[in-house]
C-alpha cells in the first residue's frame, strides 16, 4: 500500500509539471488569452505597451513559465495579473465553495444511486424498474443547464409567483443569503437546487452502473447458494449482494469526483457559485496566467489523489485484489 | 309618462356607473413606475440588486480597474466628482457638481489653458477631513506620474496643479500645455478624486484595489474592504458624513449573476429588485414577454454606445472607396435594428459614430443618405470595374468581393446581426465569410494589426467627451513603426479630415466642436470609411417596489444607481 502511494506519489510531479508547462505555452502563445486585451481600447496608446512590460509578456514563454515555477514551488502562487489578489487566496476561496457542492452532490448521489440502483436490480423489469430506468435516461441525456434553469423556474419561481410568497421556497443565487453564514436552514435552501443540478447526470449513470453491478452479483454463485440454504433474500441482498456490488460503484464514484474538483462550471454559472469552474474560465479569458497554473495545480492534485483513493478502496472492499 | 320614467332611470344608471368607473380606474398603469400619485415610502430598508459583473480590483486608477460596473456600482458612489453628469431637458450635460462652491473656471491664452476649481467648505471625507487642493495635486500626480495608470488622457496634457491657498486650501488652479477641450471630464469621472491625507505616501494600491474604507460620496463600502466578498457580493452603506443629500435605504447590496436567464429569473422571484442587463437577444425577449410589477428605462436616444461595422480602408476590396460605399448601400440598418431591437421599440439605425448621448453634437444623420438601394450598388461597382459572376458575386481581376467577418465569439446578438448582415449583403453581390474570434485575439491583436476585412463591435463613451479623432485621425494608424499602438484600426486615411477630428480635441466652445465635428462627420461619410449601425441600448428594470427611479432617467454614463441615495422603498 505503501509503496502504491509513493510511488503514485512520484509519478504525479513530472505530470503536474507537464501539465502546467503545456497549458502556460498554449496560454501565452494565443493571443486569445492575452491578458491586455481588456485595455485595447483604452484611449490611452502607451497603456497596452505598459501593462506589457508590467506583466514581462515579451520575455521568452520558458522564462515567463521560470518565474512563476520558482516562486511556487516555495508554496508562492503568486499573484493574479488582472486583479491584484494573491492566487492561493483566490483558489482556497474558490476550493472552498467548489468542495461543499461536491460533497453534499457526492453524498446525496452516492445514497440516491444505491437505493434506485439495488432496487432496480431487484424488482428487475418491474414498473418501478422501467420507471426508473427511464428516468436515469432522460437525466443522462439531460444537459446540466437546461435542468438548473428549469429547476429554477419550476421550483423557485413559480411557487413565489403563483403562491404569492414573500421569497421563493428555494433560493439560486449564492450559497448562502449576505450576511448570513454556516450550516443553517438558510444555507440548505441555497443548496438544494445547485445540488439537484450537479447531480442529475451523475446520479443517472451511477444509478445505472449500481444497478449492473447488483445484478450481476444477484446472479452469482454464492448468492444461489445462500439463498438455497435459507438465508431470507432481505439479508442476502443486503449482507453480500450490496457490498459487493458496491466495488465497481466506489471506483467510478472516486474518479468521478476527482474530476469534479476541476470545476462545476454551468452550475456555478447558473447558481452565482464562485467555484473552482469559473475562476478557470475568468482566468481564461482574461489570461491571468498565474490563476490558471494554480488552477491546474489544484486539479491535477485532486484527479491524482482521487484516482489512488478509487486504488485503494478497490482493494479494501475486495479481499482478493488485496491479497494479489 | 311610464316609458319617459324608465330612460330617465337608464341615464341615473349610466351616469352612475360612469361615475364609479372614473373612481375606480385612473392611471393603474403600476409598469411604468412613475412618480404620478404620491407613494408611501418607509424608511430604511435593504435592497437587493443583480449585477452582471464586478470589477477586478477598486484602485480606480490602475489597469485593473477599466470596469464600466465597478464605476456604476462603487466609483460613482463614493468617490467625489468636479462634475456631475445630468439631463437638460432632452440633453445630458455637464453640471458644476455639490464638492465646487462655484462653476470651475477656464480661461485660454494662445496655447496655454487654466482651469480654477474652488471646492465647497462643506464637501468633506467621511472621516470628516475636507476635500482640499491637496487632493486635487496628489490625484494629477499619481495618474500622470503613476505606474499601471488606465488612461492618462488629459492628464498628461497638465503642467502642474498649483494651491494658491496652500495645500489645505480650497482653490486648485491647474495649468495645462496645451488647450485640451475635455477638461471637464477631468478631477472626476471614471477615476474620482482621491484622499491625499490617507494615501499619500503609501501604496495606493494596496489599500484601494481590494476596497476602502474612505469615501465622499453618499454611500460608502460596508466595513470597507470586507463590504466587497469577492466574486459575490457588494455592500454599500450610508456615508453619515456627506454633505449632501443622505440616503434613506440602510443597505444596498449588488449580488454577482453572470448568467442572464439566470439574472432575469432572480429579478422575478425577487431575489433581487433590479437588474441592468445587457441588451442581449434572451434579455430582449424577456422584455417583449412582459414582467409584472416592474418599472422599465429602455434608453437608445440617449446611449454611450456605438455598434458600427468596421472596414478595414487598407485591404481589398475595401481599400476602394467606392466599395465601400457600395457595400454601405446594400444594407437595410434600419431592418436590421429591428429584429434585434425592435421588441424594446428601438428600430432606427444609427447615423453617426458620434454616440447617441451627444445629442446633436456634429452631424447626426451624416450617414442617414445610406439606405438600401441595390441599384445604387449596381452603379457604384460596376463604375469601379466589378462585374458579377454566374454566382451573383461581384469580381473583378479574378478575385471576388469576399469579405471576412469578425466580431466577438459567443456574442448571440452580435452573430444574430451578422446573420441578417450576410443575407442582404449577399442579395447585392457580397460574400462575407464569418470567422469570429476571441475578444482579447480580436482587440489585442487582429484589429490593431488590420489582420480583418470587416469588424462588428462597439465603441463606448465614459464621459460626455467625443472621441473620434482617437480612432479617425491619420497619424493614430497603428503600423509596425509604432508598434501597432494606435487606434485607427480601420487604417482611415482622409487628410482633410485630420485637422477638424483634432479641433474636436482642442477647441474650447462646444458649438466650434460641434461644428469641427460635423465638418469631419460629413468627410467620415462621403468616405465611406466604416457604417455605423445600431445604439445598444441602455435596459435598467427595477421592481415598484423601489421608489425613485424613473422611465428615460437612467444616467448613460453614470448609471442607473447614481442616485440610489434618493431612492426608497415602498412602506
Amino acid at each position: 500500500m505503501l509503496t502504491l502511494v509513493l510511488r503514485r506519489f512520484l509519478i504525479s510531479i513530472p505530470l503536474l509539471l507537464i501539465a502546467t508547462f503545456l497549458v502556460f505555452w498554449m496560454v501565452r502563445s494565443t493571443q486569445a488569452f492575452d491578458p491586455t486585451a481588456r485595455l485595447a481600447q483604452s484611449r490611452d496608446p502607451s497603456v497596452v505597451q505598459n501593462e506589457r512590460e508590467r506583466l514581462g509578456l515579451d520575455d521568452p514563454i520558458p522564462v515567463q513559465y521560470g518565474r512563476w515555477l520558482k516562486d511556487a514551488v516555495t508554496g508562492d502562487l503568486g499573484e493574479s495579473q488582472t486583479k491584484h489578489e494573491e492566487v492561493t487566496s483566490m483558489l482556497q476561496r474558490s476550493f472552498w465553495n467548489t468542495l461543499q457542492l461536491i460533497l453534499w452532490g457526492a453524498l446525496f448521489s452516492a445514497v440516491v444511486a444505491m437505493i434506485i440502483g439495488v432496487y432496480s436490480a431487484v424488482k428487475q423489469y418491474s414498473i418501478g424498474d422501467y420507471v426508473f430506468t427511464s428516468l436515469t435516461y432522460i437525466g443522462i441525456a439531460m444537459p446540466p443547464f437546461v435542468f438548473g434553469l428549469l429547476a429554477i423556474a419550476y421550483l423557485a419561481v413559480w411557487p413565489k409567483q403563483t403562491w404569492g410568497l414573500d421569497k421563493p421556497p428555494l433560493e439560486f443565487v449564492g450559497l448562502h443569503t449576505t450576511g448570513q453564514s454556516g450550516l443553517n436552514w438558510d444555507y440548505i435552501k441555497h443548496l438544494v437546487l445547485p445540488v439537484l443540478t450537479l447531480t442529475v447526470q451523475i446520479v443517472a449513470s451511477w444509478t445505472r452502473y449500481q444497478r449492473a453491478a447488483t445484478l450481476d452479483v444477484l446472479s452469482s454463485d454464492y448468492v444461489r447458494t445462500a439463498r438455497a440454504k435459507g438465508v431470507p433474500r432481505r439479508k442476502v441482498i443486503i449482507k453480500h449482494a450490496v457490498r459487493n456490488s458496491l466495488i465497481p460503484l466506489v471506483t467510478v464514484m472516486a474518479v468521478d469526483i476527482g474530476l469534479l474538483f476541476g470545476g462545476l462550471l454551468i452550475t456555478e454559472q447558473i447558481f452565482s457559485i464562485p467555484g473552482m469552474g469559473r475562476l478557470f474560465l475568468n482566468a481564461l479569458q482574461t489570461g491571468d496566467a498565474p490563476v490558471i497554473l494554480g488552477y491546474i495545480l489544484v486539479a491535477g492534485v485532486f484527479v491524482v489523489l482521487f484516482n489512488l483513493i478509487a486504488d485503494v478502496m478497490y482493494g479494501v472492499l475486495d479481499p482478493r485484489v488485496r491479497l494479489s | 309618462m311610464r316609458r319617459q320614467r324608465r330612460s330617465m332611470q337608464l341615464l341615473a344608471l349610466i351616469l352612475g356607473l360612469s361615475i364609479i368607473a372614473a373612481a375606480c380606474g385612473g392611471d393603474d398603469d403600476d409598469d411604468s413606475g412613475s412618480k404620478g400619485e404620491e407613494t408611501k415610502t418607509q424608511t430604511g430598508g435593504d435592497l437587493v440588486i443583480g449585477a452582471e459583473q464586478f470589477p477586478d480590483c477598486m484602485d480606480w486608477i490602475a489597469s485593473c480597474a477599466g470596469s464600466s460596473w465597478g464605476s456604476w456600482m462603487v466609483s460613482y458612489n463614493t468617490m467625489p466628482n468636479s462634475f456631475d453628469i445630468v439631463k437638460d431637458g432632452d440633453d445630458w450635460v455637464y453640471e458644476t457638481s455639490s464638492m465646487m462652491a462655484e462653476d470651475p473656471e477656464i480661461t485660454t491664452e494662445g496655447d496655454k489653458q487654466v482651469v480654477t476649481y474652488v471646492i465647497d467648505d462643506k464637501a468633506v471625507w467621511s472621516d470628516k477631513t475636507p476635500i482640499t487642493c491637496a487632493d486635487y495635486l496628489y490625484t494629477w500626480d499619481q495618474i500622470k506620474n503613476g505606474d499601471d495608470i488606465y488612461d492618462k488622457t488629459g492628464y498628461q496634457d497638465i503642467e502642474s496643479v498649483e494651491c494658491p491657498d496652500g495645500e489645505d486650501g480650497k482653490t486648485a488652479v491647474t495649468n495645462y500645455s496645451k488647450p485640451y477641450a475635455g477638461w471637464q471630464q477631468l478631477f472626476g469621472g471614471q477615476f474620482g478624486i482621491f484622499p491625499s491625507h490617507l494615501l499619500k505616501g503609501k501604496d495606493r494600491a494596496a489599500i484601494m484595489a481590494n476596497g476602502y474604507d474612505f469615501s465622499a460620496g453618499p454611500w460608502k463600502l460596508d466595513g470597507g474592504a470586507s463590504g466587497w466578498v469577492k466574486d459575490t457580493s457588494i455592500t454599500l452603506v450610508p456615508n453619515e458624513n456627506y454633505w449632501g443629500k443622505k440616503p434613506t435605504l440602510d443597505k444596498v447590496t449588488f449580488l454577482l449573476q453572470a448568467d442572464t436567464a439566470a439574472e432575469f429569473e432572480a429579478f422575478k422571484a425577487g431575489t433581487v429588485k433590479a437588474i441592468y442587463p445587457q441588451p442581449q437577444l434572451d434579455a430582449v425577449e424577456e422584455i417583449s414577454n412582459g414582467i409584472p410589477d416592474t418599472g422599465k428605462s429602455i434608453n437608445a436616444d440617449h446611449t454611450p454606445n456605438a455598434e458600427a461595422l468596421w472596414m478595414n480602408n487598407a485591404k481589398f476590396p475595401f481599400d476602394s472607396k467606392a466599395v465601400r460605399q457600395a457595400f454601405s448601400y446594400s444594407l437595410d440598418r434600419d431592418a436590421i435594428v429591428e429584429a434585434l431591437f425592435g421588441g424594446l421599440g428601438v428600430t432606427k439605425a444609427m447615423n453617426s459614430f458620434n454616440q447617441t448621448i451627444l445629442g446633436d453634437f456634429g452631424d447626426p444623420d451624416a450617414f442617414a443618405g445610406y439606405t438600401q438601394d441595390l441599384d445604387k450598388v449596381d452603379e457604384l461597382m460596376e463604375g469601379d470595374g466589378w462585374a458579377k459572376g454566374s454566382d451573383g458575386i461581384w469580381a473583378k481581376g479574378g478575385k471576388k468581393a469576399e469579405i471576412v467577418f469578425k466580431t466577438t465569439a459567443g456574442n448571440a446578438r452580435r452573430e444574430r446581426t451578422q446573420e441578417l448582415i450576410l443575407e442582404q449583403a449577399k442579395d447585392a453581390g457580397f460574400s462575407l465569410k464569418i470567422d469570429n474570434q476571441a475578444a482579447g485575439d480580436l482587440f489585442g491583436d487582429q484589429l490593431p494589426k488590420g489582420d480583418y476585412t470587416l469588424a462588428l463591435y462597439a465603441q463606448v463613451l465614459t464621459s460626455l467627451d467625443p472621441s473620434l479623432s482617437s480612432l479617425f485621425v491619420s497619424t493614430n494608424i497603428p503600423t509596425a513603426e509604432n508598434e501597432f499602438s494606435g487606434q485607427n484600426w480601420t487604417r482611415t486615411d482622409i487628410p482633410d479630415a485630420d485637422e477638424p477630428l483634432l479641433a474636436v480635441d482642442t477647441e474650447s466652445d462646444r458649438q466650434d466642436r460641434s461644428d469641427a465635428q460635423a465638418e469631419a462627420d460629413k468627410l467620415l461619410a462621403e468616405d465611406a470609411t466604416s457604417l455605423p449601425l445600431d445604439p445598444l441600448p441602455n435596459i435598467f428594470l427595477w421592481s415598484t417596489d423601489i421608489v425613485g427611479p424613473e422611465e428615460g432617467e437612467d444616467n448613460p454614463i453614470f448609471g442607473p444607481f447614481h442616485d440610489m441615495n434618493e431612492w426608497a422603498l415602498k412602506a
